[in-house]
């Protein structure tokens, strides 16, 4: 509106968490030489696909403006049924069956919040603890240690692929096809944009809504699966507070917490965000006790950027009716 | 209460007691009494004075977050910062007041040097994380979500910094007594803390024009603007209030543990909401009181302490909490429902 610089200067604030990533990654690399070659760039996707997995499906609950802090219990109770009960199990059976016991999983959370109308915060925070408890029981408060298929499953690469990323990349496929190709897609944008609005235009918003729960929980426990493969033990703490670190990545993509706004590639892009910084610091030999500091100032840069850029296309856009309070 | 309602012989009657219980804001206080009883049939122990002197001990630090958040809550914000101010005001305090080269150390005054320090931790995080909501218009969720993971992650470097060990000790007798003393014969001293704080919170929302204006705020943010509220000082200071609040409740625990600890108060953030929650004070904003954050407090403390006195594995201990608050928020959705219908 005002000219050049105006323009150029909305430019910068629409792609700011991209050129964070490339500042990052410059700097970075010219920090480290170990940091910009290809091992590195596939290890840090590599490391970043369960929480990529797990916040993708977590994009799904904030889209309609929900919010589900079960995951990490989830993650945890998959992890401790696989690697307790599915022992002898071929792996084509058992991770299926995984994928399951995370949908009823998601599915609980699903129908407390649609039929028994309790607020998305509460329930997943007991189920949070419900799903931890149980997982506890299972594996009796010691290491839980995978069976060998896991662990292969872990180990493997394909075409020079590790098996994670195969299942971070069907994963990611999968949730755009369906947010972006299907009606589904479509109503949990506009549940989460309006819920009233939508339900006048006839969308079941309570299917919508119990839906992307399950969706949710099939991720997590896919994300535990995936995490499990790599770790090779889960110990009590396995999983815990992981719902932190996946909002994380789902707000630095661009995903609004009150719904309506976001994708699943933002998601993406901010987990593997969040691991370029985490590998980087490891990378330049930086004190551990920093990591936490760097990433926490990393994440809010992105998302302060992302509110100014609102409140200034707010400025713009806005009629000059009234004085705004102060 | 209404519960002797329930027992009138005619059916409409008692329906009506029933609706009234449901719909009392004493019911989360009878949930925790019916609770307490039915535990007492199991655990006798736990209505033995010590068990109750725990409870109360138990309380007291929790509360004082608790209240706190209450005001964050009412605007219709949440402070997921709090454990992590718990963490750093506990080491920033500690490495003042600490005998082994504390920053006041040996000037006479150190108790208050570090009472002072541990409170300036609070206010400067909560002004952070409040001009940040309100100038930079950011979700609070964020803003909290990422002061907690910088502030946690700080905590533990900074105690790094001063010592070889986890913790800084050797904490001065006087401060300790904070969070031990007792007073009035094995009364807490952190009860008397407790109600100052909870009196003033009290005070401010119930006797106050900011009172008013928190609830007209969280209720709706447009509609309070219009009206001449000044929304974002109003959303700013509920903000420095909760640090304020977690500031003190370190304090308090850091007495108690003797050590100044970067790994403090870590697992009591979902307690803290948990407990608001359940007491009815809403996510959504406009709707809160203390009374109701201290019984939410009170059901959960006193089910944290059942559960601990029989015995049971850390596993059942999750599942069993977990079940209970569903089953509050269920009970609260139902309350919900009731008061819609009218």
């Amino acid at each position: 509106m005002n000219g050049y610089r105006n323009r150029f200067a909305m430019l910068a604030l629409q792609n700011a968490p991209l050129l964070l990533f490339a500042v990052l990654v410059i700097v970075f690399g010219l920090m480290s030489d170990r940091f910009l070659t290809p091992v590195n760039f596939l290890n840090i996707i590599n490391q970043s696909s369960h929480i990529a997995i797990i916040a993708i499906g977590m994009t799904f609950v904030l889209l309609i403006a929900g919010i589900d802090l079960s995951v990490g219990a989830n993650m945890y109770l998959s992890a401790a049924i696989l690697g307790v009960f599915f022992v002898g199990m071929p792996p084509l059976v058992a991770f299926p069956l995984v994928a399951v016991l995370g949908l009823a999983f998601g599915a609980f959370n699903g129908f407390m919040i649609t039929q028994l109308r309790v607020a998305a915060f509460i329930t997943t925070l007991s189920t949070l603890f419900i799903g931890r408890g149980i997982a506890l029981y299972f594996s009796g408060n010691k290491m839980v240690p995978f069976s060998k298929d896991v662990l292969t499953f872990g180990r493997t690469a394909y075409l020079g692929i590790p098996s994670a990323i195969w299942v971070f990349a069907l994963v990611l496929i999968i949730a755009l096809i369906v947010l972006k190709m299907t009606t589904f897609g479509r109503q949990v944008y506009a549940v989460g944009a309006d819920p009233d609005a939508a339900a006048k235009a006839g969308i079941n918003v309570r299917r919508v809504t119990f839906a992307v729960y399950c969706i949710c929980g099939v991720c997590a426990a896919v994300g535990g699966l995936v995490s499990g493969s790599q770790v090779a033990v889960a110990s009590s703490t396995f999983g815990f507070q992981k719902e932190f670190p996946v909002i994380a990545a789902a707000v630095l993509g661009g995903t609004s917490l009150f719904g309506g706004r976001g994708g699943v590639l933002g998601t993406v892009f901010g987990a593997v965000l969040i691991q370029t910084v985490e590998n980087g610091l490891v990378m330049t030999n930086a004190n551990p006790y920093i990591y936490p500091l760097v990433i926490s100032v990393i994440i809010f840069i992105a998302v302060f950027t992302d509110s100014s850029r609102t409140t200034v296309l707010e400025r713009l856009e806005r009629r000059k009716i009234r004085v705004e309070p102060d | 209460m209404t519960s002797t309602d329930v027992t009138a012989v005619s059916k409409p009657r008692a329906q009506a007691g029933w609706k009234r219980l449901l719909l009392s804001e004493y019911l989360v206080l009878v949930l925790t009494v019916f609770y307490f009883a039915v535990m007492w049939t199991i655990v006798p122990e736990i209505a033995t004075a010590d068990t109750l002197l725990d409870i109360l001990r138990a309380m007291m630090p929790l509360l004082v977050v608790a209240i706190g958040q209450t005001f964050v809550l009412i605007v219709a914000g949440i402070d997921l910062s709090a454990p992590s101010i718990i963490a750093m005001a506990s080491v920033v305090g500690a490495s003042v007041l600490t005998g082994d080269g504390g920053y006041a150390n040996g000037t006479g005054f150190e108790i208050i040097a570090g009472i002072l320090a541990f409170i300036a931790v609070g206010a400067v995080i909560g002004t952070f994380n409040g001009l940040c909501t309100t100038r930079f218009n950011m979700p609070s969720f964020i803003v909290t979500l990422t002061t907690m993971m910088f502030f946690s992650g700080a905590a533990i470097w900074y105690t790094t910094v001063h010592t070889d060990a986890s913790s800084i000790g050797n904490l001065p007798r006087g401060f300790i007594g904070i969070g031990q003393g007792t007073f009035f014969g094995g009364l807490p001293f952190s009860l008397f803390v407790v109600l100052v704080v909870g009196g003033a919170a009290h005070f401010i929302l119930s006797r106050t024009v900011y009172g008013r204006w928190l609830y007209a705020v969280g209720l709706n943010p447009r509609a309070a603007a219009v009206s001449g509220v000044p929304v974002r000082r109003v959303i700013f200071w509920a903000f420095v209030i909760s640090g304020v609040c977690a500031a003190i409740a370190s304090i308090l625990y850091t007495g108690r543990l003797e050590t100044g600890t970067p790994v403090l108060g870590q697992r009591i953030l979902l307690d803290v909401i948990g407990a608001a929650v359940i007491g009815g004070v809403s996510l959504f904003g406009g709707k809160g009181k203390i009374l109701w954050t201290i019984f939410g407090v009170l059901f959960l403390t006193v089910i944290d302490k059942s559960l601990q006195l029989m015995g049971l594995p850390i596993a059942s201990v999750f599942a069993i909490k977990g079940s209970i608050i569903l089953a509050a928020a269920v009970i609260d959705a139902v309350r919900h429902r009731v008061l819609v219908r009218g």
